[in-house]
């Protein structure tokens, strides 16, 4: 084995806290080495939007060190100083703190440069690794490296492969032998289009890199919640044990968004609902829901965890495709007061498109765990409300006590874990209504973060920036994991475009998505809840 | 109700005091009427806070959705704060103003005098919302002040007891010097899971350091002087955050602490300084530099050897013993009026490596902090850095988000205490 990956294991099993006995109980008792980070594509939205501000907001917690570097490399022609513009802006308007603050700001800006190149020009990237031999040098950064690869994923082959050339991407990369320092590359999803695309591309980033190296993003892992949800499962002894068949009756997992394409027309079209959302953020979801405890906290234990509740997702045959999925696409409506047009009358969009905006699913678990519950999964864009979250429904009481003649069934138990917005994690059970009768309602548990701890959560790019950069890759999905995503959802794909279950029902923009999947759920007695 | 004039001297002050600490409510977001009853029994302030958030609010949007009351209460602590005297009174509700929305669920603010006469009890309760990070609901609090008289104010727990929120950790901050050797000391921390100090304000740092090494409480001892150092904490580990300096901690052979003292003997008083809203007495300066030699020490397994200098006009110098070096501790102070008293001036520090000496200094001035580091043969790195001074309530605040005993700090305390005994030259056993 390489010193790199050998330094990279190290690395990973060892808390940063036991190396420097004076970060024991400060408040930062995790703070990255001194690194450069390397943002390919630098002058895109994504650097403005997300990039620069959970930069920003790291450096003043204090949780970058004062040698920490920025080099954007883009096509543009832009100066150190547009470039410093252009974050500034970036933090201006999308930062969680505002205003900025002066002496952070000149600090952080003082660390920032801008390398203009193609990025098949070989020359170009010789010219960046001059640049950060001497940022090494003049900032102390130690060869510490981290490439952010926010270019669209066409050109992750291409890039990675000029990284090796370049000698940057660590000893296994043909670089200089004495390198010290770690290099990491950062990709954001998608992770490929199907199995044979993903493999493709894992096999090429793995002809430069270790897979140790290789941060895969998936945003949806860094908030808040989705981390909360090891600690609720894990660190309260009441849920644990009633978090599998004999307890629960079903899961619902919920990502609606209100808002249409929005201008991404043209590459949604080529995506389209089960492959933007489901792969990645659904089946993430799920895995962190459904996985058994890990051995360990630890990257290689969780994710380990998490691949082998993929693995006990059985594909769908074509027959089950037609039962369990529905297709959707919205047609005009209303949106939160405002109207929509409809998808196909949206820019970039094929006026025949029969793209889906939406889609309902049923995936089972066959763990033991797991048998016999299913999961329901329903995603979609023009949905009334913008919410993301994970719905439990336990089984009923196994007798009617209070029902009485006529009265409609109790309602079940549900403990609904909410990501996005107001995360938090509700409790619904039944209560009876003070009164000379006996009646039952249900009434809410509700546990929020805004309102139980007034602390700002970290936005999930900086908790992930940080991660990478102190070298844990918990939160950050591995190449087997996105490979039997895809082993999950090809038979899918396959299945429609043979005409299997691939009707496209229509549903107006601002509805909770077609008819049929309210049928998908409810011929099995359940419905979707309205978050 | 009577006049405040006529009325015997202590009640009259305390009715001063009393209002004072009313004006926290009256700075706040109130949004309820205060409740006000001199006079008054526990179960009637129990009663109202039990009635406090079941009506309504004024001023609030207080419809009840499918997802519940749409003022959600947070509930996740009780302080309890102890008020010495007046002077102590506008300090506290001038904290407890600047916590904003980090404020503890129920916060009980307890004057007790045993020897004043008038009402036994008094009580006041104001309900707050403060509108909650961007989006989300407001968070709701509410603030009782408690003045206590006579024989009943050396029983305060049955006082405070019934009216702390049930199931919640509850800490406890005693401003100023708090009286160890009093029984109500004991009574009123022993209802606490965490209890809240300030060490710069010991009257005798020694014997409040070495009390602090024996109170087991659940959830620790919280120390705003050592929360006032976590800023030389963090700079003075990040010198050895990189591999190649990390060597070096284990050599190191000279740690010179210089601390604020003011030019002039007279005041001692603390002049507010930059956004520091609040006045306080700092009598025990030596706190902030006792406790960082302490935490060093403790964290690279420094004992202490023999005492070079004791003690004398805020000086000392001790030999300690480390790890592969003997270590030359110095504690210095140095004059000047444009910090507070106590804060920390400079840290020297220096080792032996195999390349030859290294130092690591931190300095500051009144507004910016120079970092520097010179070793390896390589270039001193310099930096300068704004210099982050909180202020009582933001060092609260964060005092408030611990539940839990922090070796760190205990081990720190420790260490300090065998220091500061060694160079007094008292029993270190003591």
């Amino acid at each position: 084995m390489s010193t790199r990956g050998e330094q990279a294991d190290s690395e990973a099993a060892r808390p940063a806290a036991a190396r420097n006995p004076l970060r024991a109980g400060l408040r930062l008792d995790r703070m990255p080495e001194p690194c450069t980070m390397v943002i390919v594509g630098a002058t895109g939205d994504l650097t403005e939007r997300k990039l620069a501000p959970a930069l920003y907001n790291l450096m003043l917690g204090g949780a970058l060190p004062p040698e920490f570097t920025v080099v954007g490399f883009a096509r543009r022609d832009l100066t150190a100083a547009q470039f410093r513009t252009h974050l500034r802006k970036g933090i201006d308007e999308h930062s969680r703190n505002r205003p900025v603050k002066a002496a952070i700001w000149d600090s952080f800006s003082e660390g920032i440069e801008y390398q203009r190149g193609e990025f098949h020009d070989a020359t170009a990237w010789a010219a960046l690794a001059k640049r950060l031999e001497r940022i090494d040098r003049d900032r102390g950064t130690s060869g510490n490296r981290l490439f952010y690869l926010a270019v669209p994923p066409n050109l992750h082959d291409e890039i990675v492969r000029q990284i090796g050339a370049a000698g940057l991407a660590g000893a296994r990369g043909g670089g200089d032998p004495r390198y010290r320092g770690w290099s990491r590359v950062i990709v954001e999803k998608p992770f490929g289009s199907d199995l044979a695309s993903a493999r493709k591309l894992n096999r090429q980033l793995r002809e430069v890199l270790d897979e140790d190296q290789i941060f895969r993003i998936d945003h949806y892992l860094g908030k808040e919640t989705v981390q909360n949800l090891s600690v609720f499962r894990f660190g309260n002894g009441l849920f644990e044990p009633i978090w599998n068949r004999r307890y629960i009756d079903s899961v619902q997992i919920t990502v609606a968004e209100t808002v249409g394409v929005e201008g991404r027309g043209e590459s949604y079209d080529e995506t389209g609902a089960l492959r933007d959302i489901v792969q990645n953020h659904v089946l993430q979801l799920m895995a962190v829901f459904a996985m058994e405890p890990p051995v360990e906290f630890k990257a290689a234990d969780l994710r380990d965890e998490k691949v082998k509740v993929l693995r006990a997702v059985k594909p769908m045959s074509p027959a089950e495709v037609e039962a369990s999925t529905v297709r959707g696409q919205y047609v005009s409506g209303w949106v939160e007061g405002k109207p929509v047009p409809a998808y196909r009358e949206e820019p970039e969009v094929p006026t025949n498109s029969d793209r889906e905006t939406y889609v309902a699913l049923k995936f089972a678990i066959e763990s033991w765990r797991w048998a016999g519950v299913p999961f329901y999964v329903r995603t979609g864009k023009a949905l009334p409300t913008r919410v993301t979250e994970i719905a439990v429904q336990f089984k009923q009481a196994p007798l009617a006590l209070f029902s009485r003649a006529g009265a409609p069934p109790l309602e079940p138990n549900i403990l609904a874990i909410r990501v996005q917005p107001d995360e938090g994690i509700l409790l619904r059970f039944g209560a009876k209504v003070p009164g000379p009768g006996l009646q039952i309602r249900g009434v809410n548990m509700d546990f929020r973060y805004g309102s139980s701890f007034a602390v700002d959560s970290p936005d999930a790019y900086e908790t992930l920036l940080l991660d990478c950069m102190i070298g844990d890759a918990s939160l950050f999905t591995r190449d087997d994991e996105v490979e039997r995503a895809w082993e999950i959802l090809d038979p899918i794909v396959d299945a429609w475009a043979a005409g299997e279950g691939g009707r496209l029902h229509l549903y107006p923009a601002g509805s909770w998505g077609p008819a049929a999947a309210d049928e998908l759920i409810e011929r099995e007695g359940r419905s979707w809840r309205r978050p | 109700m009577a006049k405040a004039v006529g009325r015997p001297a202590p009640a009259r002050r305390a009715l001063a005091l009393h209002r004072r600490l009313m004006r926290f409510g009256q700075a706040e977001s109130t949004v309820a009427e205060p409740w006000v009853e001199r006079d008054t029994t526990v179960q009637a302030v129990a009663a109202h806070l039990a009635r406090l958030w079941t009506t309504p609010l004024e001023g609030t949007d207080s419809k009840v959705t499918e997802k519940g009351m749409s003022h959600a209460r947070a509930s996740v602590l009780n302080l309890i704060v102890m008020v010495p005297d007046e002077a102590s009174a506008s300090r506290v509700v001038e904290t407890m103003i600047g916590l904003g929305v980090r404020h503890p669920s129920r916060a009980i603010i307890l004057v007790a005098d045993p020897r004043a006469g008038g009402p036994t009890l008094s009580a006041s309760i104001t309900a707050h919302c403060h509108a909650g990070p961007e989006g989300a609901e407001p968070i709701c609090f509410e603030v009782v002040v408690l003045t206590v008289h006579g024989e009943a104010a050396e029983h305060l727990s049955g006082i405070v007891a019934p009216l702390l929120i049930h199931d919640l950790p509850t800490h406890i901050w005693w401003p100023g010097d708090p009286p160890f050797a009093d029984p109500i000391f004991d009574q009123l921390v022993e209802m606490g899971d965490r209890v809240v100090v300030d060490s710069d304000e010991f009257g005798d740092l020694l014997r409040g350091l070495r009390r602090l090494t024996t109170l087991r409480r659940r959830s620790g001892v919280g120390d705003l002087a050592w929360r006032r150092l976590a800023w030389w904490q963090e700079l003075t580990a990040e010198f050895f955050d990189a591999p190649r300096f990390r060597r070096y901690l284990p050599n190191l052979n000279r740690l010179v602490i210089r601390y604020a003292v003011p030019s002039t003997q007279k005041p001692r008083r603390r002049k507010p300084v930059g956004s520091k809203p609040v006045a306080s007495n700092v009598t025990s300066p030596l706190a902030g530099p006792m406790l960082y030699a302490g935490w060093l020490a403790s964290r690279i397994d420094w004992k202490r050897y023999a005492t070079t200098e004791p003690l004398e006009d805020g000086r000392l110098r001790l030999k300690l013993e480390g790890r592969h070096e003997m270590v030359d501790l110095r504690i210095e102070p140095f004059e000047t009026d444009a910090l507070t008293p106590g804060e920390l001036v400079s840290v020297r520090m220096r080792a032996f490596g195999e390349t030859g000496a290294a130092e690591f200094i931190i300095e500051r001035s009144a507004d910016e902090a120079v970092v520097a580091s010179n070793a390896d043969g390589m270039t001193a790195l310099l930096r300068r850095m704004p210099m982050e001074q909180p202020n009582e309530s933001e060092l609260l605040a964060a005092d408030l988000g611990m539940d839990q005993h922090d070796p760190v700090y205990e081990a720190a305390v420790r260490a300090a205490a065998v220091f500061l005994a060694s160079a007094r030259q008292v029993d270190l056993a003591g």
